[in-house]
C-alpha cells in the first residue's frame, strides 16, 4: 500500500522532492509531470489506445465466453470435455511462445502493429478463463431448472436468455473486471504487437523503464495516469473481482 | 420423410449442434491465435530464422537450435533463475498469503473488509508499474527502503538489493510477493470461512492447539485451494517477464534473466528467431514438467466430481 501512495505522491511532486530522504509528506504539489506526460509524452494516446484494446477484449471474452459455457453446457459429448480440458492446458503455454510466431503471422498478413494483434492475443487469453469461470458458477444451477424450461417448450437460446444469463450476471460481472483488468495491464503481447499509432499505456511505461536512468516524475505521472482508473473500477466492482477469483476454489 | 431426418440433423434444439456453434468462436481465436501459431513456431525453431535474410533449404538444422541451448550459458543460468523464481515466488505466495490470511480471520470481519479494500489494490495493477514502483523503493539514492533500512543503522553493504548479482533475483522476488500475496490471501480466506464451524469444535473439545488444528483440520482442506492458486497465478511464474523487464532487464550479469526475457531479447532484440523460438518452446516444456502434475491432478478431480 505505501509503495503506491509514495508512486501517486511523486508523480505531484516537483522533481528535485522525490530525491530528498526522508520523503516529503508537505510538499508542493505540481502537475507539470503529468503536462509532460500527457502533453509532450502521447500519454493521451495512450490511454485511449488501452481502451480501445480492452474494451473490445472485454467484449469478445465475455460475449464469446457466455456463449461457449452455455455450449459446453448443454452437450454431454466427449470432445467438449476434451475441448474444455485443453484449454486449461493452454493457460500453462507461455505468452512468448505463442508471440513469437504470432508477430510474423500478423506481419505476413500486414495486419501488425494494430488494434488486432493484442486484441486477439489477449482474447484468447481470456475465452477458456471466462468459459472456465461461467462453468464454476454455473455448477449451482439445478440441472432440473435447464430441463423443466425444455419440457415448458422453451427454445434452447430462449432457456439461455430468460434463465441462464440472469442467473450468470454474477459471474459475468466477474468475467468483465477480470478480462478488463488483465488487458489492461497486459504488457508483453502488446510491446511487439502494437506500433506508435497503438500503443497501451504498459507499452508506454516501458519505453521509459528502458533507460538507464528513470525521470522519476514523469514515469509516476504515466503509471498513475495508467492504474488508478483500473483501481477505481477494481474497487467498485470488488465484491465480483473477489468472487471470480475465489470461483474455482470454493464453489462447489 | 427425407426431409424430417434432415431437419431433425440440423435442428438447434436436439443434439450438439447448438453447443458447437455457440463454441465456435471461442475454438476460432484459439486456433488461429494459438494453436496455429503454436505450430508454426515450432517449425521456426528447426531454421536457422534470421529475420532479414531470405531462409532457404540450407537453412534448416533439425534440432540444432535445441542442441545450442544446452551449450549455452546464459540460456542455462535463465533456466535456473526460472526454476527458482517459480519455485520460491510461488511458495513464498503461498506461505505468506496463508499466514496473514489466518491472522486476519482474528479480526472482525468488518474490519477484514476494509483492509481488504487496501491490500487489493496491488493485484489490479499491471506488473510492469509494479516493477516501477519497486524501482524506486530499491533506488540506492533516494529509495524508500534504504531509507527505512537506514533508520536501522543498515544500508546497501547489508542489502545490495539490485545493484548485487547475490540479491538481485531476490529483490524481484520480494516485488513478485507484495504483487500476488493479496490474491493469495483472498482466496484462502474464503477456502477457510467455508471449512464448516463443526470441525474446529470437535478439535476444540479434543484439546488439540491452534498451531495442531490448523495443521491437521485447515491445510488439508486448503489443498484444492491451493491447487487452483497454482493454475492461476503459479503457472505465470514460469513466464515471467514484465516485472524483471521494469525492474533489472535481466541484469545484473544475467543475475535476474529469465527464460522469457532471454527468449524476447534474442527474437526481438537480436532477431534470432530460430533460437528464439527454441528458447519459447523449451520454456513451455518446463512449465508442462513443473506444473503439469496439478493440471493433470485438477483435471482429474474434476472428472471424478462429475462422475459422483
Amino acid at each position: 500500500m505505501t509503495p503506491i501512495y509514495l508512486l501517486v505522491t511523486n508523480s505531484f511532486k516537483p522533481t528535485l522532492e522525490i530525491k530528498s530522504i526522508p520523503p516529503s509528506f508537505f510538499f508542493h504539489p505540481t502537475i507539470t509531470h503529468y503536462k509532460k506526460a500527457l502533453i509532450n509524452g502521447e500519454f493521451g494516446n495512450y490511454f485511449i489506445n488501452s481502451l480501445i484494446v480492452a474494451l473490445t477484449t472485454t467484449l469478445i471474452s465475455v460475449v464469446g465466453g457466455a456463449f461457449g459455457a452455455y455450449g459446453l453446457m448443454l452437450t454431454k459429448s466427449r470432445w467438449a470435455r476434451i475441448a474444455s480440458n485443453s484449454m486449461l492446458i493452454g493457460k500453462s503455454v507461455p505468452a512468448i511462445t505463442i508471440l513469437i510466431p504470432l508477430y510474423m503471422i500478423l506481419n505476413i498478413f500486414r495486419v501488425g502493429g494494430t488494434y488486432l494483434g493484442p486484441i486477439l492475443a489477449h482474447s484468447s487469453v481470456n475465452l477458456p478463463f471466462v468459459i472456465w469461470l461461467m462453468l464454476s458458477f454455473a455448477k449451482a444451477i439445478p440441472k432440473e431448472l435447464i430441463e423443466s424450461a425444455a419440457i415448458d417448450g422453451a427454445r434452447r437460446m430462449q432457456t439461455f436468455w430468460k434463465i441462464i444469463f440472469p442467473l450468470l450476471l454474477p459471474a459475468i460481472a466477474s468475467a468483465i473486471i477480470l478480462s478488463m483488468q488483465y488487458s489492461w495491464n497486459e504488457l508483453l503481447f502488446s510491446l511487439q504487437l502494437t506500433s506508435m499509432d497503438s500503443y497501451t499505456l504498459p507499452v508506454g511505461i516501458a519505453k521509459f523503464v528502458g533507460a538507464m536512468s528513470v525521470d522519476w516524475g514523469k514515469s509516476s505521472a504515466a503509471a498513475s495516469i495508467t492504474m488508478v482508473p483500473i483501481i477505481l473500477v477494481g474497487f467498485i466492482m470488488q465484491r465480483y473481482l473477489v468472487s471470480g477469483l475465489t470461483a474455482g476454489a470454493v464453489k462447489e | 420423410m427425407n426431409r424430417e431426418i434432415k431437419n431433425r440433423s440440423l435442428s438447434l434444439e436436439k443434439g450438439d449442434l447448438l453447443s458447437f456453434l455457440l463454441i465456435l468462436p471461442t475454438l476460432l481465436i484459439v486456433l488461429i491465435v494459438m494453436i496455429i501459431p503454436l505450430f508454426y513456431g515450432i517449425s521456426i525453431s528447426l531454421f536457422r530464422y534470421d529475420i532479414g535474410r531470405t531462409i532457404t533449404a540450407s537453412d534448416f538444422v533439425g534440432l540444432g537450435n535445441y542442441l545450442r541451448l544446452f551449450k549455452d550459458g546464459t540460456m542455462l543460468k535463465s533456466l535456473t533463475n526460472t526454476v527458482i523464481f517459480a519455485i520460491s515466488a510461488t511458495a513464498g505466495d503461498l506461505i505468506i498469503g496463508t499466514l496473514i490470511a489466518v491472522l486476519l480471520l482474528k479480526i472482525t470481519p468488518k474490519a477484514r473488509g476494509l483492509l481488504r479494500a487496501l491490500y487489493i489494490m496491488p493485484l489490479l495493477i499491471s506488473p510492469i508499474i509494479v516493477g516501477l514502483i519497486w524501482r524506486y523503493m530499491y533506488d540506492p539514492s533516494s529509495g524508500f527502503l534504504y531509507w527505512i533500512l537506514s533508520l536501522f543503522g543498515l544500508g546497501i553493504k547489508q542489502f545490495p538489493g539490485m545493484t548485487a548479482t547475490s540479491t538481485a533475483l531476490l529483490s524481484v522476488i520480494i516485488a513478485h510477493w507484495w504483487q500476488v500475496v493479496p490474491f493469495v490471501i483472498i482466496v484462502v480466506t474464503a477456502g477457510l470461512v467455508s471449512i464448516p464451524n463443526e470441525y474446529y469444535e470437535a478439535a476444540y473439545i479434543d484439546g488439540s492447539g491452534e498451531i495442531r488444528t490448523f495443521f491437521s483440520i485447515s491445510l488439508p482442506l486448503l489443498v484444492k485451494v491451493y491447487m487452483v492458486i497454482i493454475i492461476i497465478s503459479g503457472v505465470d511464474t514460469i513466464k515471467v517477464f514484465d516485472i524483471i523487464y521494469s525492474l533489472t532487464q535481466g541484469g545484473p550479469a544475467n543475475s535476474t534473466m529469465s527464460l522469457s526475457i532471454y527468449a524476447y531479447k534474442n527474437g526481438f532484440e537480436m532477431y534470432q528467431m530460430g533460437y528464439a523460438m527454441a528458447i519459447a518452446v523449451f520454456t513451455m516444456f518446463v512449465s508442462f514438467i513443473i506444473f503439469g502434475i496439478p493440471f493433470i491432478r485438477f483435471g482429474m478431480q474434476s472428472k471424478g466430481q462429475e462422475e459422483a
